[in-house]
């Protein structure tokens, strides 16, 4: 990877070189969280954002999404066409930017490539920061602390400068017109990995490192820890609204007020809704939430695994936030920590 | 029963009528705020009977059936069943009609209510009080459209879902995932007390983004988990007994029926 | 990270457009969300609820690109109604067309029922992976069908069907409900004659007009003789059905990798990502529907 340093002082007028060409989205504040949102100014973003509220994959792939437009009477697709902003997302962590090569994946399977995602992923230029880890942050055992591929540019913080990985062109054409670029010194590697150092101290150790999650997941499926989950389970998919990973859809057909024509859409759905499986006739294949949050956790602990060859969660914490009654990977690790310790279950 | 069998064979248009029990008619009165859309709506039906737009009184024959409003006397529950018998579609629209509703919540002590603003002597124009019940407790109910007031795009969508066929399922899951995806923050971390964690997603979560809590118009999810959700705000440091409270104001009658009302 | 970012607008299209023509396979691959016009051509009653639909590419670089195995499915789409994955009843070796036998069950369903021919349907497809159709040859088949489950395995029969020599014994054990219930009656009388096929139709509760097997769907296998080490088993029917089929097929001794079944789910988007039809790590819809034994019982939550 192509790495060069620039001092913190450059990054607004780095911001500008993109405002100019593109819609740039960046995290801010609102209230007492962050979200990824469309900023004017430099002054809008909030770089040292601990974590949002949701993911950026809805630049990826929209809460609802126009697949194209069709007319009742005929009962034939008509012509649609989507203009697909260019964007910058700036100030992408490496978890996500992890969940977005997940998400890459799966639209990009060469069997189906999905031609909607990969508009929007062609549209987007993808600037990632380093981070601190929050409480509910565990990348570092999903192995996804490190964005390796799946940016533009990377910003690694070290004290007044950035030492910026370069992966695209694109971007290194616009850094370099807009900034002071410079080759990184013996002191700022050794900064890098002193920031390194620091990040890998900061996590919280109370979240355990537990091996072999995936055959774990096998060995207790079964087990009636799942019930207990179910039994408090909701059922309102905070966790699959915020996630990076979670890509499930529903595809629906919505008429215009005349009924005439319509749209078919796709729009966000959940495998923890609770007809998620179900099919027609009325046979519901997880009908229970106990069935429904195992589900989730094996896919994203386990099943993405044996298709992909990565955990599909990235161990963002972002459902370990939003889950209101304490379910998400985070619970399902303490479980296996518990489970044959001396002093547990 | 989704496309409705036609009462000629003759092409025309479906014949729907709107009928109003124990109500607002504020649903009604909503669905003329799409405005210019409502003369597209219009032209794709024969308005057969709406109170709203006209004295004549309800036909023998129609299509579809659009009934707003709670089941509160003995009059309104032989409308709802002879309207299920003609009717090839039955919609409930608002929350009164899904749930029961506001006259919902006189469920449990109907007669105690009635004594309570009448005194002795209940007017013969209030009909053979009953308890409240939403529609569906006494007919089989092909759509519903839910909240207080319904969105009336949402009329729209499900009057055509009547009209032409649908395979789109009402969702069960609850409020909070929407809430989520709008990134407003959740209003128990301002410290107040919403029951979307129970009430039924589809409404867009437009109360929690203007941060006003639900209020559980669209009714309780079948798939709800209310000790989950009373456990929950409890820890938040909301009784639960307000928690249940707040709950029955359009809940009532399925608190009742699930075991868990007064 | 973006290819294409340098601030033009990048456009969808459902349609192909402007450029040299494409194929029939390009237009499919262009878009695979994007159903294509087909119209009604034939329409039969098999039963009270089930109707056997026969369809036909409005298109022809379509039509002709069109081709599918047995056990695969399309989605079809009623434009305002919305979309549901059928699997394919024709046989592969028949061009031009397409049947689909389709219950009565829901809301989509019952609007089909009410079409006529002539009129217009968006059909896509077909998707997934269907039954090992080179690998069969030469061996002996055991096809067990339950209910709706004969749609699919009609394929696969009626393939086998039109090129016989290439297969060794075949056998069919077909178990409905009752006898009204019983699809492609007359198809089957017209087997029954003929020395194709070793045929059981059984029903589980008979009347007057029954004249052949009263039971469940694992009784003909009482007295089945089968070649095991030679023999594909087919199986295809409502979820309960599989584990006791499965059990009477190893009991027989097939080996696990030659038990093929095809699993029921709601394959919503048909192309791997809307996540509908997930059983365990596959997707119904292109790691399946039809999974071997072997690989049914790798997957969490199949059985």
């Amino acid at each position: 990877m192509l790495y060069r340093v620039i001092d913190r002082a450059d990054v607004p007028s780095l911001v500008a070189a993109f405002m100019e060409r593109y819609e740039v989205v960046a995290p801010v504040r609102r209230g007492e969280k962050y979200v990824f949102e469309a900023v004017s100014d430099f002054d809008e973003i909030a770089l040292d954002y601990p974590t949002t509220i949701a993911s950026p994959k809805k630049y990826f792939l929209p809460a609802t999404e126009t697949l194209f437009a069709f007319d009742a009477r005929e009962n034939a697709v008509t012509d649609y066409v989507d203009e697909v902003r260019p964007r910058v997302l700036f100030g992408v962590h490496a978890c996500d930017i992890n969940g977005i090569m997940n998400l890459n994946s799966v639209f990009n399977d060469p069997r189906y490539p999905d031609p909607y995602y990969r508009a929007h992923e062609d549209a987007t230029l993808i600037v990632g920061v380093s981070c601190t880890p929050t409480d509910t942050c565990f990348c570092h055992l999903m192995d996804s602390e490190e964005a390796r591929p799946g940016y533009d540019l990377f910003l690694n913080a070290i004290g007044d400068r950035y030492l910026v990985s370069i992966g695209s062109v694109t971007a290194a054409n616009i850094l370099e017109s807009a900034c002071d670029v410079r080759e990184a010194t013996d002191a700022d590697r050794a900064a890098f990995r002193a920031a390194t150092r620091a990040r890998q101290r900061a996590f919280n150790p109370a979240i355990p490192d537990v091996q072999e999650i995936p055959m774990l997941m096998d060995a207790f499926h079964e087990d009636a820890f799942w019930d207990e989950l179910g039994g408090r389970c909701l059922s309102c998919n905070a966790c699959a609204s915020v996630c990076p990973t979670c890509y499930c859809f529903d595809i629906r057909d919505t008429l215009d007020p005349g009924a005439e024509t319509g749209r078919r859409e796709r729009v966000w759905d959940a495998c923890t809704s609770p007809q998620f499986a179900m099919v027609a006739g009325g046979h519901n294949f997880r009908a229970t939430p106990a069935a429904r949050v195992r589900h989730r956790m094996y896919h994203k602990l386990n099943g993405f695994l044996a298709t992909h060859d990565r955990s599909l969660c990235v161990g963002c914490g972002r459902c370990a936030a939003a889950c209101k009654v304490d379910i998400s990977p985070i619970a399902v690790l303490e479980f296996f920590e518990r489970k044959g310790a001396d002093d547990g279950e | 029963m989704s496309e409705i069998e036609r009462v000629t064979d003759e092409p025309c248009a479906p014949r729907v009528v709107f009928i109003g029990l124990a109500s607002c008619f504020g649903c009604q009165i909503n669905i003329t705020n799409i405005e210019k859309h409502l003369l597209q709506v219009l032209g794709q039906i024969e308005l057969g009977y709406w109170q709203l737009t006209s004295s004549e009184p309800m036909p023998d024959a129609f299509d579809v059936a659009v009934i707003e409003g709670a089941v509160t006397t003995e009059e309104a529950a032989e409308t709802v069943r002879r309207a299920r018998e003609r009717a090839g579609c039955v919609i409930a629209i608002g929350a009164c009609a899904a749930t029961g509703g506001i006259p919902g919540m006189a469920a449990p002590d109907i007669t105690g209510c009635a004594a309570a603003v009448y005194g002795d002597a209940v007017p013969e124009a209030c009909g053979v009080l009953r308890a409240p019940a939403p529609v569906s407790a006494l007919v089989d109910v092909d759509f519903t459209v839910s909240c207080c007031p319904v969105d009336p795009f949402e009329f729209v969508r499900v009057l055509d879902a009547a009209l032409y066929g649908s395979n789109r399922l009402a969702p069960t899951s609850v409020l909070c995932g929407q809430c989520a995806q709008g990134e407003g923050g959740c209003l128990y971390k301002r410290g107040q007390m919403c029951l979307g964690l129970v009430t039924r997603s589809g409404c867009g979560a437009k109360c929690p983004t203007l941060g006003r809590a639900c209020n559980g118009c669209a009714g309780l999810s079948p798939d709800a988990n209310v000790g989950a959700a009373r456990a929950f705000a409890a820890s938040r440091g909301h009784d639960p007994a307000r928690f249940d409270e707040a709950l029955r104001m359009f809940n009532t009658v399925a608190l009742v029926a699930a075991g868990e009302g007064e | 990270m973006a290819s294409n970012a340098r601030g033009g607008a990048v456009a969808v299209h459902p349609y192909h457009q402007g450029g040299p023509a494409l194929t029939g396979a390009e237009l499919m691959a262009a878009n695979p969300y994007r159903p294509w016009p087909a119209r009604i051509t034939s329409i039969t009653e098999l039963t009270a609820t089930e109707k056997l639909f026969e369809f036909r590419f409005i298109d022809d670089a379509i039509r002709d690109a069109f081709c599918h195995a047995p056990g695969q499915f399309v989605e079809l789409s009623l434009f305002g109604v919305g979309e549901a994955p059928i699997s394919i009843s024709s046989s592969p070796t028949k061009k031009g067309f397409i049947e689909l036998c389709v219950r009565r069950a829901g809301r989509f369903t019952e609007r089909l029922h009410r079409m006529q021919c002539g009129e217009t349907v968006g059909i896509r497809g077909p998707f997934g992976r269907g039954f090992p159709l080179e690998a069969m040859r030469g061996h002996d088949v055991l096809l067990v069908a339950g209910g709706l489950g004969i749609a699919p395995l009609r394929s696969l029969i009626n393939n086998i069907h039109d090129c016989r020599s290439e297969f060794g014994k075949v056998t069919i054990i077909y178990g409905s409900r009752n006898p009204q219930e019983v699809m492609f009656r007359h198809q089957f009388e017209m087997w029954r004659h003929r020395k194709d096929f070793d045929l059981y139709l059984t029903v589980d509760h008979a009347d007057d007009t029954w004249d052949g097997e009263e039971g469940l769907v694992t009784k003909p296998f009482e007295h089945l003789e089968i070649d095991a080490a030679n023999t594909f088993g087919a199986l295809c029917g409502p979820p309960v059905m599989y584990r006791f089929v499965v059990q009477e097929m190893r009991k027989k001794g097939i080996p696990y990798d030659r038990i093929y079944m095809s699993f029921e789910r709601h394959m919503k988007c048909g192309v791997g990502k809307c996540g509908h039809c997930q059983v365990g790590h596959q997707y119904c819809c292109i790691d399946g529907p039809v999974f071997n034994y072997w690989e049914a019982k790798n997957i969490q939550g199949s059985m």
